[in-house]
This record gives structure tokens, sequence and C-alpha cells, in this order.
């Protein structure tokens, strides 16, 4: 049998220079939960006190499942592989880590369907900013504002009911979906060096700045005239970055700190994977990876972690702020609307934030659709244009469930509670298993050193193979026992409560999703095996060639 | 602001500051060594 690999249509592509991967990774990793998931996720769980499991889940879980995903995407590359089902199996070497590679698929495809409708938010707030504001009474007391605030947002993601977004004409808000999902596609179908990279080595400057301009305002603001002993920036940052260390008994702060770095770092979703399969045999991957992950987190913790609760303690002080930081959604659209309200050219610094967010979210939406088109590609065998086609048709139905169950955003809400969370970490296990364990750390370690400017420390292999693993099974068992009930409670109902109709339909669009994923997966094993590919890895590692390179 | 909270948004920041200037550094470091 030729062991040569069929030629894929995604082998064509490739990253057009070192510093472009960096940003798209980092763009990647960048997003929403950066600027609105992680400083309320750190005020509510010990303030300064989260930083420590913080850093140690970058660590023992952020850092080395992301060195291992880049490694063997960059690896899958090299035998003519660019999604993440066929490189987990060649990893994994059998079908098993090959249907759950589908769920690397699953994860961002799914995630995708509910973040781009974020995403629009986004752009259709920095339009009204921009435009003259979003109709927060500047003179009105803080509870009113944060009540139009409120009303805004509803009117904006259609959450008093279902199935309004066509009530009395088109809506505005599903223009800018619209124009949203359109960008999306067509970066996309451009394609890596000339799409994604080109975009990303423009937007990420773009967004540092941005946030660089509200940091500079929120850092110099005045204090409260009216109580400047409570409100002031000194007290907003006292407030992020207090810590309170008796919650670092409380596994909920583990729990919360493990989550914010899987989201944050996009570890665990199947998109580096994608994004390093395109790399060069020779190119590095380890100092790339530390690279990308260490601009992630500057844009959390040095930006993320000081404008947004800083300006809401300023502004509306310590109650309303603690009020409105419980949730992703609540300290970005509550809060933040009457923050910009009080301001002088409040709505200058409103369209540079939402703008900047707008930003944060693309650069990541986009690295959430390139796998689902890289993996239909080499599975179908279908040319970019058909790919992109049938990704952006399955994301579009996705879309228009998401935006049609709107109410409550329990649609939302489900999806990424058992999508964006609980599967990250199946996904993220099995990577870090099939790295370690199946192929085996030495073998990884090796592949990973290919064309290294770096060395990975000799410790950071002990935490693959021993904390990684260990360190996610724990966390995963506290998930499990903490979260999971009550989310199988609103599906199923319990105690006299009624099912959930929405959380129930969301489950069955996962499951409708996963099920033609995995179909899909055996149609490319049948595809990959009749044309003579090393599938399942069995080849040995100096045997093979370069692919389509 | 008390002592522990400059603390630990001092050195939380300064960590992640310094890693990716370190990182940012060591790219371009090497490129010009290639060239």
């Amino acid at each position: 049998m030729d062991p040569r690999p069929v030629p894929q249509p995604d082998n064509k592509m490739q990253w057009g220079t070192r510093l472009g991967i960096i940003l798209a990774v980092a763009g990647s990793a960048v997003g929403l939960g950066n600027f609105l998931r992680f400083p309320g996720n750190a005020a509510a769980n010990g303030g300064g006190a989260f930083m420590i499991p913080y850093f140690i889940s970058f660590l023992l879980l952020g850092i080395p499942i992301g060195w291992a995903e880049w490694a063997m995407g960059r690896y899958g590359g090299r035998k003519g592989f660019h999604s993440t089902p066929a490189i987990m199996g060649v990893w994994g070497k059998g079908p098993f880590a090959r249907y759950m590679g589908a769920f690397g698929v699953l994860v961002p495809m799914v995630i995708y369907f509910y973040y781009v409708v974020i995403e629009s938010w986004c752009l259709r707030y920095a339009f009204a900013y921009a435009s003259g504001g979003i109709g927060v009474d500047p003179a009105a007391t803080v509870a009113a504002q944060v009540e139009a605030s409120k009303a805004y947002f509803g009117e904006v993601t259609f959450s008093a009911s279902n199935g309004v977004l066509t009530e009395g004409g088109i809506h505005a808000s599903l223009w800018f979906w619209v124009v949203t999902f359109v960008l999306n596609a067509w970066f996309v179908f451009r394609g890596l060096s000339k799409g994604i990279e080109k975009f990303c080595l423009w937007a990420m400057p773009t967004m540092a700045v941005c946030a660089l301009i509200v940091l500079g305002r929120v850092l110099t603001l005045p204090a409260d005239p009216v109580n400047p002993a409570e409100q002031n920036v000194l007290a907003g940052l006292n407030f992020m970055w207090n810590p309170d260390f008796s919650v670092l008994r409380n596994p909920q702060t583990w729990l919360a700190a493990s989550g914010q770095i899987f989201f944050s770092m996009s570890v665990g979703f199947g998109l580096i994977i994608n994004y390093a399969s395109y790399l060069r045999r020779k190119d590095d991957v380890v100092l790339s990876g530390l690279t990308a992950a260490a601009t992630n987190g500057f844009f959390e913790v040095a930006l993320g972690g000081m404008i947004t609760l800083t300006a809401s303690v300023v502004f509306l002080g310590l109650a309303a702020t603690q009020a409105n930081s419980g949730g992703t959604f609540s300290t970005g659209f509550f809060a933040l609307p009457v923050v910009f309200a009080r301001m002088p050219a409040g709505n200058f610094f409103g369209a540079v934030w939402f703008f900047m967010l707008f930003l944060a979210a693309i650069t990541s939406s986009l690295s959430m659709l390139q796998p689902a088109k890289a993996f239909f590609a080499e599975t179908l065998g279908l040319p970019n244009g058909k790919a992109t086609a049938l990704t952006a048709f399955i994301c579009l139905l996705g879309n228009l469930f998401v935006l049609w169950f709107s109410q409550d955003l329990v649609a939302l809400d489900t999806l990424d509670f058992w999508v964006g969370t609980f599967l990250i970490f199946l996904v993220a296990g099995t990577q870090i298993i099939c790295f370690s364990w199946v192929t085996g750390l030495e073998r990884g370690l090796r592949e990973a050193h290919e064309g290294a400017e770096m060395r990975i420390p000799r410790f950071i292999g002990f935490i693959m193979k021993w904390v990684s693993p260990v360190y996610l099974a724990t966390i995963f068992g506290f998930f499990c026992w903490l979260k999971v009930p009550d989310y199988v409670r609103t599906i199923f109902g319990a105690d006299g409560t009624p099912p959930n109709k929405v959380a129930l339909y969301s489950w069955g669009l996962i499951l409708a999703t996963i099920t033609l994923l995995i179909v899909v997966t055996k149609v490319g094993a049948n595809r990959w095996r009749a044309a003579g590919m090393d599938l399942d890895g069995r080849r040995p590692p100096d045997d093979e060639n370069e692919g389509a390179r | 602001m008390t002592t522990l909270a400059w603390i630990f948004m001092l050195s939380s920041v300064s960590y992640v500051v310094g890693l990716m200037i370190w990182c940012f550094a060591k790219v371009l470091r090497n490129k010009s060594k290639r060239e």
C-alpha cells in the first residue's frame, strides 16, 4: 500500500509568518472571557487570592495541555491531517481517540452557535455608542440607569420571550448578526494567511490600543464627589484585588479558576491542534505556544483585571458593583453602560470598549469556524469553498436556534454549560492522555522539541504525565458533584418543577451535532484508510514523509 | 487599598507583562539571529 498521504484540500494552506500564528492563537484565546468573565470570577472568588488557583491552573493545566496540543497538531499536519479527530486518532492510536476527537470539533462549533450571537451584540453596542449612546439618562439615579441598561440589553438580545426575532419586521439586532456572520465566513473562506492571519495581525494590536485607551481613562478617573472615600480608583482596585484566603478551602474557587484557564486559553477546544497542523516540521511550537499563552494572560490580568470593576466601583459604588459583577453579562452589559453614561465623553469610550470586545470576539470565533471547516474538507474531500459553505450552513442553523430560543438566554446557557465547560474537560483529558500515555511522554516531548527555540523544562514533563491528568480528573469530579445535578434537574425537571423544554431542545441540538460529526468522522476514516494514510499512528515516526509540503 | 491587594495586583500584573515581554523579545531575537 502506498504510504504517501492522499492530497487533502487543506494541505495547500499554511501560515505566512511566525508572528502571524502567534497572534492568531493569541487572538483565539483573547476573547470576551478575558474582559467580562475574568474580573467577575476573580471578585466573586477571593479577589487577589483567586490568582493562586488561577496561576496554579495555568501551570498545571493551561501550559502543559497547550504545549501538547501544539506538538500534536504539528505532527498531525506532517501526516497530512488537520482535523482534531484525525490527529487524535494518530496520537491515540485508534478509533476510540479518533471518535473522542470528534468532540474537539463539536466544542468549537457549538460554542460558535452562541458566541457569534454575543459577538453581534458587541457590534451593535459599539455602533449605538458611536451614533449617540444607548439611551441611558446621565442625570438619572444609578438604579434607574441600571434598569435602562437592562432594558436595552433585553431589546438587543430578545431575552423577554422566544421567537421574537422577526416580530413586527426584521429586528435591528438581526442585521448586526448577519454582518458578523458574513464577516466570519468571509475571513475563514479567505484561508489562513490571507484571511485569519491577516485579520489577526491587524486586530490584535488594535485591540491592545483600544484596551489601553480605556485603561488609561479608568485609572485617571477622579473620585466620586459625593462619596470620595469609597468611590475612587484605589477602592475599585481594592475590590478586585484584596485577597480573601478563606475561599481557597472551597472547591468552587478551584473549579472557577480552572474553568477560567480553559475557556480563556482555548485549551481543550481542539483549536490549537488545528492551527498548529499548518506549521512546517521545523517550525517552533514551544516558544510560540508560551508567547500566545503569555499574550492571553496579559490581556486577561493586566487589562481585564484592571478595567471593568474599577470603573464600576468609581461610578456605581461597591454595593451596585457587587450586585452586577456576578455573571459574565452583568458586568459588561449592565454595569458598564451606566459607567459610560456618567463619564465625560462616555459615548466615545463606550464605542471604543465595545468595538474592542467585538474584535476580541471575532478573533476567537474565526478560530472556532476554522477547525470545523478543516474537518469537513478532509473527511469529505471538499474544496475550500464547499467546506466553508457546509460549515457556515450548519452554524447558521445553530445560530438560528440560539436566536429563536432567546428567552432568559436558556439555550445559550445550556449550550455553554454542557459544551463550553463539561466537554472541554473531556477533550482536554483525552488530549493529555493520548500525548503523555498512549503515544508516550518521551516521544511527545521529542516531537515538541523539533525546531524548538526553547526547551520544555523537565518538571513540566512530570506535570504532563502525572499532575495534569490527576488534577484534571479531580477538578472534573468536583464539577460533576457541584454543578451537573442542577443542570440535569433543569433539563428533566425535579421536585414538581417541569422539565425545561428549551434546555431539552438544546440537549437535542448537541446530540444531533455530535451524531453528525461521528458519522462524518467514520466516513473520513474510511476515506483515509482507502488512501493508505496512517490514521491510527502505527507507522514509526522516522518512516513518515512530509505530507503535501 | 490594602497592602495585600497591592502585592497581589502588582505581582500578578508584573508576572504576565514580564512573561509576555520576555517571550516576544526571545521570538524577535531568534528571528534576527536567523536572518
